[in-house]
Formats: C-alpha cells, structure tokens, sequence
C-alpha cells in the first residue's frame, strides 16, 4: 500500500516537474509580443483607438494571468482573430494586474493572439479598470463594477475621447455582470464579422 | 487515493495555474473549470474511500499470522490530502477569496 503511495506521488511529482518545464517553455518562447506600458489616462490607447477610426476595433481587457481571460483570448483567437489579418480589424487588449500578473506575464498571454493587428498595453496601476468601469457604465445595482474580463467590439465610428466609448457588442466573463452578456466568442466573432461586411474595402498598398 | 483526490480537485481558475502548467495549460484547465463541481465531488468520494483505508479496523489473526503494519503515515497523507481538496473547494466556489480586486 505504501508503494502505491509513494508511486503516486512520484507520478504527481514527475508530472508537476512536466507542468513546470512547460511553463517555462511557455515564458522562454514568449517575449516576442511588443507591449506598451500604458499610463493611467491610457493617452497611448485613446490615439491608437482614434487612429484605427473606420476600423472595426476589439478592446480585451484581461488580466494574463487570469486562467478564464486566458481562455477567453483563446476563444475570440479560435473564432475570429487567427481566422482575418484584415487590416480593418483592430484589436485593442489592455493587459491589469487583477490577480497579480506582472509585466513579464503579458507576452506570454499575448501569444495566444495569432493576428498581427494586435496591440497589447500593460497598465501596472490597474486604473484602467476603473476608467473603463466608469465609461462603460458598468454597474451592479448602484455600485460600478470594475472592467476586467470585458470583451468589446467597436464599429468604425466609435471615438475615444475622455474613455472608452459606447459599445456596440459588449461581452464579459465576470458573475457580477448579467449572464445574458456571458462571452461567447462566436457571438462575438459573428458581430465583427458582421461590421466588417459593411465597411469598404481598403486599397491594396502599392 | 488522497493524492489522487488532491490531484482530481486541482482543476480550479487560480490564477498561480499559469505559473504551475504555463499559459497553454491555464486555459485548458479554465475550459474544465465547467466539470469542477464534478471533480470536487469524484475527489470527496476518494478521499472519502482513502479515510476508511487509512482508518478500517486492523485484521486480527488468533496466531498472529496476520501482517501488522503501521498506517501512521497513510494516515498523515490523508489528512494532507483533505486540507488541500477541502482549501481548493473553497477557492473554487468562492474565487474572490483567492484575490483582491480593486
């Protein structure tokens, strides 16, 4: 019986030690990600957001170390962004310690985006949350909740100005929001999609 | 079986999970995080299997013939094991308690 223990927990052990390297492998590939560190007026944002203006625009707003948010950025990957490098599609993900995620886990988070019109922000401070909480009015009875696992898409007339401007499809994975709003990345991939359609299309660059 | 339960009620949203199986291994465990309740319970029935093994009567033998060791230290990794499923249950119907958000 003692056996069986002990070969029990070398078995856990050994595949800890494999969960563990392939972590590292996940840290050590990464890096490659060009991230902005983003101030707490999210100036960097707002330009790059305005400056997309005729675009559908995503803006992700994630924590990377957050397994959920994680899951979520590979879902919206799966169902819409690996699938279009349209450069009419912009997408806007601004990385916040929530849960205690540190600069260096963003690139890794990043990653999982396979789309080179990704722009990824680090807001150290995490008051993008509530900028954005407040912008986006959203509130659980009177009380603004904070934005973070929040998922939106923009049409291309959307302008930032002093936050994140109103929607036009916005998703969460948050049980403090309605579940009617839960993610779902092909509902998600569906209303880009559908706002793309309606957008020309850009001249070739010569 | 109290490891295995510990192992079976790891399936959780905690955000150390990146640090533990790396990005690609947080997400697959956020997709099973819908199977948790289901995790919880397989590893409260193990354990459960695993307290009556550590804690069963002893066989006893009139001639003594009957193999007497000690169980002290199943006994130990039980009771380890039912901290760690019962801490991570806990974690995991309640994640606010693993974070503080602003």
């Amino acid at each position: 019986m003692l056996r069986a223990i002990v070969s029990l927990f070398v078995v856990s052990l050994a595949l800890g030690a494999t969960a563990c390297s392939a972590a590292q492998t996940d840290h050590a590939s990464a890096g490659s990600a060009k991230v902005i560190v983003l101030d707490d007026n999210a100036s960097q944002l707002r330009d790059d957001f305005n400056r997309a203006k005729g675009s559908v625009r995503l803006l992700l707003i994630v924590d990377p170390i957050c397994p959920t948010c994680l899951r979520g950025l590979a879902d919206v990957d799966a169902s819409l962004l690996s699938k279009t490098h349209d450069t009419r599609v912009q997408t806007f993900v601004v990385h916040m310690p929530v849960i205690g995620a540190k600069a260096t886990d963003v690139s890794p988070a990043a990653e999982l985006l396979h789309n080179p019109n990704v722009h990824n922000y680090w807001n150290a401070s995490g008051n993008f949350g509530r900028l954005a909480g407040n912008a986006l009015q959203l509130r659980q009875g009177d009380k603004t909740v904070y934005a973070w696992d929040v998922w939106i898409v923009y049409g291309p007339d959307a302008v930032w100005q002093s936050g994140p401007p109103t929607p036009d499809l916005l998703m969460h994975q948050l049980p403090t929001l309605p579940a009617k709003q839960f993610l779902d990345a092909d509902a998600f991939a569906a209303k880009a999609q559908a706002l793309l359609n309606h957008l020309p299309a850009r001249a070739k660059a010569n | 079986m109290g490891t295995l339960a510990a192992v079976l009620g790891t399936c959780c949203v905690a955000p150390w999970a990146v640090g533990l199986v790396g990005v690609s291994g947080a997400v697959t465990l956020a997709r099973l995080a819908r199977w948790q309740p289901w995790f919880l319970i397989v590893a409260a029935v193990m354990l459960a299997m695993a307290f009556y093994w550590a804690y069963r009567p002893a066989p006893v033998c009139a001639d003594g013939s009957c193999e007497t060791t000690s169980r002290r230290r199943l006994r130990w990794f039980v009771w380890i094991a039912a901290l760690v499923v019962a801490a991570l249950g806990v974690a995991a119907l309640n994640p606010l308690l693993l974070y503080h958000i602003h």
